[in-house]
């Protein structure tokens, strides 16, 4: 678990920017967390496919082991989460969601999918930014 | 003669065309020609249908692989790409593979001794993103050679194949899906094909790419059975991946007419 620690803080050290160039302020402001904007965007926009309780056949194309509902998941891919929705200075990206989402967890696609606004692509960066860096324990 | 030549250097090496080819980077090793001062053009099919189960992906794939093939004299050239339907964690989709571009010459013959170079390029046409290709092209120079006996005929071939101008990217383990390769790695096929009579070759073959940096070691392997009529050749190959998750296993059924 202490190994899990370090490589949580190993990861996020040095304030790096992320894909999308986005750097957490320095200090860090503590105004976007997991509990106030992690995990409800996660759960409006992610976790219909990315949830670990989702069997393989039933994830949608969501690959393996990029399961976002828990800030635990969330550490283990976040410059991949930037890749694919976070919006900085070097890249506004949209390629997640996709067009066409389940209506329930691991359903089939029926449903348009909510898309984040361009300010929610700049938090969700600005929050993983921020968040790799700080300390966790699991 | 110039086809019955064609295809028995062809059948020697064990994979006829770039369908193949295409289908499991296995370019240094196929399509090889005899040395005649006349121009062949040939055109094939194959379908391919796989099981996969990969660090984060696991689905199944079926794919048509058109081919188109040249030769004359000591050289040849062909192109290869793949329609593919990929279904990856429960999620359909439809694409094109990276297209498959090859020319290849024979430098050395000798009794029942071939040997040659080939240098298939990669261009990334198919999407990166699901699966469908490297991202960025590929260059995959390759030495190959053959040696045919009347009673067996043993071939193989080894290379290196780079990405050239890409990056690296999130693991997502094998990538792409449908036709794995590394950033950077040596290639190697070798194969046997017996004769059984009745225009019929069977033989085994095996495939690999060992990584050169980060990556992962691939090795798959196959039985194959060709049916060879007149201009036509057709053939149909079970594998098998055994390491670095290429695929579980896969199905190929090849057919190809030469002029």
């Amino acid at each position: 678990m202490r190994q899990l620690v370090f490589l949580v803080f190993l990861v996020g050290c040095g304030g790096t920017p992320t894909p999308t160039g986005t750097v957490c302020p320095d200090p860090d402001p503590g105004t976007l967390t997991y509990d106030n904007f992690g995990k409800p965007f996660m759960e409006k926009y992610c976790t219909w496919c990315h949830a670990k309780d989702i069997p393989r056949s039933n994830r949608n194309g969501a690959p393996i082991y990029h399961d976002y509902d828990s800030l635990l998941g969330v550490l283990q891919t976040p410059d991949h989460i930037d890749e694919q929705a976070g919006a900085g200075a070097k890249a506004s990206n949209d390629f997640m969601p996709p067009d066409r989402c389940p209506s329930t967890h691991g359903g089939a696609l029926t449903v348009d999918c909510a898309q984040p606004t361009e300010q929610e692509r700049q938090q969700l960066a600005e929050w993983i930014a921020c968040e790799r860096n700080r300390p966790h324990t699991f | 003669m110039r086809v019955l030549s064609w295809i028995t250097v062809a059948l020697a090496v064990g994979v006829y065309a770039p369908v193949s080819a295409r289908a499991e980077h296995d370019h240094g090793g196929g399509h090889h020609h005899p040395v005649e001062p006349v121009s062949s053009i040939g055109a094939g099919v194959g379908l391919v249908a796989a099981r996969y189960d990969t660090k984060v992906y696991v689905g199944d794939y079926e794919g048509v692989l058109p081919t188109l093939t040249w030769s004359r004299g000591r050289l040849g050239a062909s192109a290869a790409v793949g329609a593919y339907r990929l279904v990856e964690n429960g999620l359909t989709r439809y694409g094109l593979s990276d297209v498959v571009l090859s020319g290849q010459a024979t430098v050395f013959v000798r009794g029942p001794g071939m040997a040659g170079v080939a240098l298939p390029v990669s261009l990334p046409v198919g999407n990166h993103e699901t699966g469908f290709g490297m991202g960025h092209v590929m260059v995959m120079p390759a030495l190959w050679g053959m040696v045919a006996f009347p009673a067996v005929r043993v071939g193989g071939s080894l290379g290196y194949g780079r990405a050239i101008g890409g990056d690296t990217h999130h693991d997502h383990g094998s990538w792409p899906l449908v036709d794995p390769m590394n950033l950077q790695e040596l290639t190697w096929t070798a194969n046997v094909f017996i004769p059984l009579g009745h225009a019929l070759q069977a033989g085994a073959k095996a495939s690999g790419g060992i990584p050169l940096g980060e990556g992962r070691n691939r090795v798959s392997g196959g039985l194959r059975a060709i049916w060879t009529q007149g201009p036509v050749e057709t053939a149909f190959e079970v594998q098998a991946g055994f390491a670095g998750d290429p695929f579980l296993f896969r199905g190929l059924l090849e057919s190809a007419v030469h002029f």
